[in-house]
């Protein structure tokens, strides 16, 4: 039994309005620093202008924050936002939250989506958005209690370290006998000691009687909130129902939520089955089509592959219900029960190990060339439990080893630690030092940039080479598709606003698989309307999966399947239900542009945003090694040949390389300018004054950061 | 019989997924198709064998994580 000491440092009583229309009309704002806990209002304009969700975080953002300033400054802001759909429980995918903050990593604008019941409790408590600033030395609870209408800022001893016990420990102090009516965001130990900190947000499931954890893992937000001295934010609410949200027309509502529920349940179980493996039934389509990262995204495909696909996690997942939010009929939060880790504090303890899901499967896995299922769950359940994203350890970890391999480091570096491909035991050990912070797994918690820089100042190995095999973008380390083979997909990645992470746009089947996109207009306009369309689900308090993971029947007889134009429709009449609204689907494109373009502005404000960030390694289009390029020789030769017409004749592997490289990086340019041009940016990546008065976003500010820049 | 989409379609031996696919006389481009639980991608469809009484799933789109 954890002894708590709980001392009150600042209390807000508030009167809770009632939520209209899918909002609360304000945002709830807490200073560490001098303990200051106050209430924003919510204006007409900035609904208007910023929808919600990640829109009021972003417009939060910019406020808070200065070209100044860092990650760690006092003044960076966490902000973490619903939406005006967020908490809506028969339409499934309802229940998200976004985070936002300057990230550690990338020094800019950094946004991660997580389910759990926490965007919509703080919302039914009376916040559209949460904001926090300052920062305080003492270990700091928030505590959001919608149900007695209080805010406190609590200072809590006697919290243990772990994530998944952090969250238990108060949802039974909090809940008091009620574990369901609470929600925590907590990070863990980890998240101080490495710049690629996650945030686990709890939902509780009723028939494991126990918290679950959700993820936002992305770009170190988990960082920021250890840094600012918090444990944990808790938001306490009581029974949800569908008027609470005050729907505008709610027999609208329902009938159109009954319709893509009802398809989800017909559908899914014939198609990917996500309610039954998640997203594991990825592992082994990807590694058929050659984009499943193994040993450092060298390769897409290993032999091995099968043995962490979908048909061995299957039989390992706990069955039952594993919605993150109320009423989801698509549920793909499955987890594994009674799991002993073999190392660490846990070992030889029954533990609930959220996942794993694709992500981690490829990324602890497959990109280290381990294939063994076991100790990808128990790598999945450290990373949670201490608090650090499994897609930057899993990238992190397979550069280290690629740079031990090429001998640009050894175990002089390493702490006598063999760092090779499908060493278990190290990837292990790598993330416990992690979370003590401690010895190389130190170093490995940087991410991929910082480490390039470590291993070149500090241990003389070749930046160059680093340059080229580092995985990461803007800062933040690549998500686990292999995007070699598809131009659109390398702008999928390079060209996201926050980094490398495939929430923007995933095209690698439109893209290489189908050949629907091929020429450089095509790609561009696919990389203009996916990231908009995908932006929406953020503004909203939205899950995409329920978009494009299950489609109509008929969805294939459609003109463009991938935009699945029947669910789009289906969105819109959500939309409009809620808010009483009567938009098109090309409005809510509309929706998504300006706040979609205020992001790149706002990377701008922070000295980011510009051509020269849209930069990715060369990994990440093309081989860099004679070994790489001989894997594919036929793939390659034949492109040289019949696509650029060179005379290959007499030309050894490596002036291919060469030859192959320069080709691939023009394209890369070429793809920045169509793309550029289609979202109304200059040469220069950045929103033309045409753009951002079309778009409405023409406010003061923004014109002093483009004059600043030389856009006037 | 192997049944497609819920509809009986006529077995016989050696029946791969390629021939499946052209025999059912739908143009759209299939990616990966279920059989029972185990999944086929494109690359396996011409040597991936169609066992008789088996329940084929044609998978219309794949949208990544």
């Amino acid at each position: 039994m954890t002894d708590l000491k709980v001392k009150e440092i600042a209390r807000l009583a508030y009167a809770r309005p009632a939520i209209k229309r899918g909002y609360a009309n304000q945002t709830l704002y807490v200073n560490l620093s001098d303990s200051k806990i106050s209430i924003k209002p919510v204006s007409e304009k900035m609904k208007e202008t910023f929808v919600g969700g990640k829109g009021f975080d972003l417009w939060l953002l910019w406020n808070a924050v200065n070209k100044d300033t860092k990650w760690n400054s006092p003044e960076n802001a966490l902000c973490i936002a619903c939406g005006p759909l967020g908490g809506t429980t028969i339409y499934p995918g309802s229940g998200k939250s976004i985070v936002t903050s300057i990230s550690p990593t990338t020094g800019s604008v950094m946004d991660s989506n997580v389910g759990g019941f926490f965007g919509p409790y703080l919302k039914f408590s009376g916040f559209d958005a949460f904001e926090v600033q300052g920062k305080t030395g003492a270990p700091t609870v928030i505590f959001i209690d919608g149900i007695n209408q209080q805010v406190q800022i609590l200072e809590v001893t006697g919290l243990p370290q772990g994530a998944h016990e952090v969250t238990e420990v108060l949802t039974n102090h909090f809940g008091q006998g009620k574990p369901r009516n609470i929600s925590v965001v907590s990070t863990g130990p980890g998240a101080k000691h490495s710049l690629i900190g996650l945030l686990n947000f709890s939902w509780y499931d009723p028939k494991r009687s126990r918290p679950r954890l959700k993820q936002a893992g992305r770009g170190g937000l988990g960082t920021v909130f250890a840094d600012k001295g918090l444990k944990a934010i808790v938001a306490r609410w009581e029974s949800v129902t569908l008027a609470l949200n005050d729907p505008a027309d709610e027999e609208a509502l329902k009938k159109v939520a009954k319709l893509h529920s009802q398809e989800i349940l017909e559908q899914d179980p014939k198609q990917n089955q996500m309610s039954m493996v998640g997203t594991a039934h990825l592992v082994t389509i990807m590694n058929d089509y050659d984009l499943l990262p193994t040993h450092n995204f060298r390769y897409g495909q290993h032999p091995q592959a099968p043995e962490v696909g979908m048909e061995v996690y299957r039989p390992l997942f706990d069955k039952g219900f594993d919605g993150c939010w109320m009423g989801c009929s698509l549920a793909c939060s499955h987890g594994v029960k009674d799991f002993a880790p073999t190392t660490g504090p846990h070992a030889g303890r029954k533990v609930f190990v959220d996942g794993p899901e694709y992500e981690t499967i490829a990324g602890c896995g497959s990109n280290h060339g381990i294939f063994d299922p076991l100790h990808i769950i128990e790598m999945n359940f450290y990373c949670d439990n201490y608090g650090v994203d499994s897609i930057s350890v899993g990238t992190s970890i397979a550069f280290a080893m690629e740079c031990f391999e090429m001998g640009l480091i050894n175990k002089t570096h390493t702490g006598g630690m063999d760092l090779s491909f499908g060493n278990k035991a190290s990837a292990l050990e790598i993330l416990h030092q992690m979370a003590r912070g401690e010895g190389f797994g130190k170093v490995v918690g940087q991410g991929v940039r910082k480490m390039k820089e470590i291993f070149s100042k500090e241990y003389g190995a070749d930046r160059a080479v680093m340059e080229d095999i580092g995985m990461e973008a803007k800062g933040l380390e690549f998500s686990e598709y292999m995007p070699k083979e598809s131009l659109a997909q390398q702008g999928g990645y390079g060209l996201a606003l926050k980094g490398p992470q495939h929430d923007e746009a995933w095209l690698i089947f439109l893209d290489m698989v189908h050949n629907f996109l091929p020429t450089f207009e095509q790609k561009a306009e696919a990389l203009h309307w996916f990231p908009l369309w995908r932006t929406w689900f953020g503004l909203c308090g939205l899950c995409k999966l329920p978009w494009n993971d299950v489609v109509p029947a008929d969805n294939k007889q459609t003109k463009e399947p991938a935009k699945v134009i029947q669910h789009v429709d289906w969105y819109t009449q959500y939309f409009n239900a809620v808010t009483g609204k009567s938009l098109t689907p090309v409005d809510l494109i509309f929706m998504s542009e300006k706040v979609y373009n205020f992001q790149r502005l706002l990377c701008l404000k922070l000295g980011f945003g510009r051509r020269e960030h849209d930069a990715i390694p060369y990994r990440a289009m093309g081989p860099v090694t004679v070994e790489e390029y001989e894997s594919r020789a036929d793939r390659y030769d034949k492109q040289l040949k019949e696509v650029h017409a060179v005379d290959i004749g007499g030309m050894g592997t490596a002036e291919k390389v060469k030859t192959l490289r320069k080709l691939r990086e023009q394209k890369y340019e070429q793809l920045k300018d169509a793309v550029y041009e289609r979202r109304g940016w200059s040469k220069d990546g950045i929103p033309t004054l045409d753009t951002v008065r079309r778009l409405g976003i023409d406010l003061p500010e923004v014109l002093d950061v483009l004059k600043a820049h030389g856009v006037a | 019989m192997v049944l497609v989409e819920g509809r009986e379609f006529c077995w016989r031996e050696g029946l791969t997924v390629a021939d499946l696919l052209e025999e059912l006389g739908d143009p759209y481009p299939y990616a990966v198709v279920r059989i029972n639980d185990t999944v086929i991608s494109g690359p396996d469809f011409a040597t991936a064998a169609v066992p008789r009484g088996s329940e084929v799933f044609l998978i219309p789109l794949i949208a990544g994580g």
